[in-house]
């Protein structure tokens, strides 16, 4: 399937300041794609950039095949979510449906009231007294009710409490589900989006430093514990990404596509959150103490 | 896009509409005796100089409430779109990203242009239509005192701005419409620029107020070409003191732009000739005989030299101020276009 965001050398610069600088991405079509990376690794920037809220100041970015924003059409084709859920607060829950209704020509009006009803809105209450889980859940409707092919979501759970945050990602898969989206997804915790997204990509510093299908990227990630040994002494086809050592022992996360051989190591499964930690740790590392870069290949 | 805008601006419409009521209804009611005071007065159907007397009779006559409608009417005119300015425009764009609605906003199906074309044009409208309907209203509760200064001569200080004076020119036919354009415009552009409502009030405040200084006393007087009179003396109705004229001869109402007094060569005086000013006046001692400063400076062939605009170009000059106004109201708004447009690509 086509990329639903394909990003070459893009670049964003607020005054002097690069928030975004030469990133090179291709988020393809059918999934739902967590976007992880520490604060200030761009991912606002770069989906403010996908929904063509911000022009780029370098490279391209396509979304469907199209430049972000270019037109009604294109607008029509992409949801967006902003982080922290903007709304009017002045409006009430059954004036920001109108809105979408007069503002979107693809707007699906039964859509949007089944999710009012359901999840228990009252459509006379303003906007300005909901719950932070409520505001989420209304800024949602409207991103879903547009029918979008994407669906672009920044921080959506970043501010709501751990049980409206669950609540908001089973209401988001059931979106999901029943309208085919491609989904995209960005948090700085990877553990918000575990459950949900089938796609992960790690952006540290502008930079994907690892991008693929989640059950692909468990496959070929292994965690090795063994007896205390230099990390760079190891077979080829083997890559450390990240290694910790106490006076006996190594730990090493490596990324291998075949099995591990060595029976001098005892093999783990590993985790998308130590997956993750592991490449963001790295890319800190690598940039504080000059360590030998260990660039991942997508 | 229009529900839109009308949701999110109704608020502010039915209060502009009930105080635009409210003060038509003052007008009404207090229009028809001020109109009666006119009728009974002789000012209509007067000649020469028992007109200045009908009229400073019929000032006379006004009731402390009709003085206060009156400058309160000029004072809503002058201030509406600078009000109009801050509360609507400056929050139109600027409250979008206070509260970073826009990401909503421009993320729905309607192109970032067309969502500020609508809200542009129809609260800008909308500003220019309470500002000339108070005009209006205005202008025709007034019409028995504009009438009335036409023709006094010397009346009283408070009712002695001519059609061409600094706050009846701004207030009266068109121009209210360029300066609520352009103060509507002028807020939402600096909204775009400070990114937030409350400093972008501040600042159009300043330079609304500025502009509305600037015009009368730097900028109208040179929008059309104005006229040049040479008058005797009293025929000018030279100011003794500053030597200037106070009417030009035939013109009614005219707007005196400048006026020098000229000896008899022709030459430029800036003072009272020695031989003049050593004069007495009738009724000194001594003095029944003798000429006044004026009389001795007619006789010696002094006259003035006036720049005016006839009130012939009342409509021309308005056309022009108001002309202004919307271009740079255009401008302005083209600035905010292009300002979030450069957002995107």
């Amino acid at each position: 399937m086509n990329a639903v965001i394909e990003t070459d050398g893009l670049g964003k610069r607020y005054r002097r300041q690069w928030a975004l600088t030469d990133c090179t991405l291709s988020i393809p079509a059918g999934h739902v794609v967590g976007l992880v990376g520490p604060n200030g690794a761009g991912k606002t920037t770069l989906l403010s950039l996908a929904v063509g809220l911000l022009a780029p100041d370098a490279g391209t970015i396509k979304v469907l095949g199209g430049t972000p924003a270019a037109g009604q059409a294109q607008l029509a084709r992409v949801g967006f979510l902003a982080q922290d859920a903007p709304i009017y607060s002045g409006l009430s829950v059954a004036d920001h449906l109108k809105l979408g209704a007069h503002l979107n020509t693809s707007w699906d009006s039964g859509l949007a009231r089944g999710r009012v009803d359901r999840l228990d809105l009252d459509p006379g209450q303003k906007a300005g007294t909901l719950s932070g889980g409520q505001r989420a859940q209304l800024a949602l409707t409207l991103a879903v009710a547009k029918r979008p092919e994407l669906l672009v979501l920044d921080e959506p759970v970043a501010s709501l409490d751990p049980l409206a945050r669950r609540e908001f990602l089973q209401d988001l898969m059931e979106a999901v589900a029943e309208q085919e989206l491609s989904v995209v997804l960005s948090s700085h915790l990877v553990a918000d989006l575990e459950r949900v997204c089938d796609y992960l990509i790690v952006l540290v510093g502008s930079r994907v430093r690892v991008a693929g299908p989640v059950d692909e990227l468990l496959a070929v990630h292994h965690l090795l514990t063994g007896p205390r040994r230099d990390p760079d002494a190891l077979p080829d086809g083997l890559e450390v990404i990240s290694a910790s050592q106490t006076d006996v022992q190594t730990t090493l996360l490596v990324r291998t596509s075949g099995p591990v051989l060595d029976p001098a190591w005892t093999v783990s499964q590993v985790g998308l959150e130590d997956l993750t930690l592991a490449y963001m740790s790295q890319a800190a590392g690598g940039r504080r103490r000059g360590h030998r870069h260990l660039e991942v290949q997508k | 896009m229009i529900w839109l805008t009308w949701r999110q601006f109704r608020i502010q419409a039915i209060t502009a509409a009930t105080a635009l009521a409210a003060f038509v209804i003052l007008l009404a009611a207090t229009g028809p005796h001020l109109a009666g005071l006119y009728a009974t007065s002789k000012i209509t159907g007067c000649h020469a100089f028992a007109c200045g007397t009908a009229a400073n009779a019929f000032f006379g006559q006004l009731a402390g409430l009709d003085t206060v409608v009156y400058l309160l009417g000029i004072g809503l005119i002058l201030a509406a779109p600078a009000i109009m300015g801050i509360f609507w425009g400056a929050p139109l764009i600027a409250r979008e990203l206070e509260t970073r609605t826009f990401n909503l906003a421009w993320t729905q199906g309607v192109t970032r242009a067309q969502w500020l074309a609508v809200k542009l044009a129809l609260t800008c409208l909308a500003a220019m239509a309470v500002t000339e309907a108070l005009s209006l209203s205005y202008a025709w509760w007034a019409n028995p005192i504009s009438k009335a200064i036409g023709v006094s001569v010397g009346g009283p200080q408070l009712f002695s701005q001519g059609v061409f004076s600094s706050v009846s020119f701004a207030s009266h036919g068109i121009t209210p419409l360029g300066y609520a354009a352009f103060a509507f415009t002028l807020a939402t552009a600096v909204g775009v620029l400070t990114r937030r409502v409350l400093p972008a009030m501040a600042i159009t405040l300043a330079i609304f107020a500025a502009v509305q200084l600037a015009m009368p006393l730097w900028i109208r007087p040179h929008l059309t070409p104005p006229s040049h009179t040479i008058a005797g003396i009293f025929a000018a109705d030279q100011v003794y003191g500053t030597l200037s004229a106070d009417v030009v001869p035939g013109q009614p109402n005219a707007w005196i732009l400048s006026s020098q007094a000229l000896n008899s060569a022709g030459q430029p005086v800036s003072a009272i000739p020695t031989a003049c000013a050593s004069v007495s006046y009738p009724g000194e001692k001594g003095g029944a005989s003798a000429l006044t400063p004026g009389q001795c400076m007619q006789k010696l062939g002094y006259r003035e030299a006036i720049t005016y605009l006839p009130t012939s170009r009342y409509w021309p000059l308005q056309g022009t101020e108001t002309g202004i106004f919307l271009a740079l109201a255009l401008a302005l708004a083209g600035f905010c276009f292009w300002r979030l447009g450069r957002r995107r690509t």
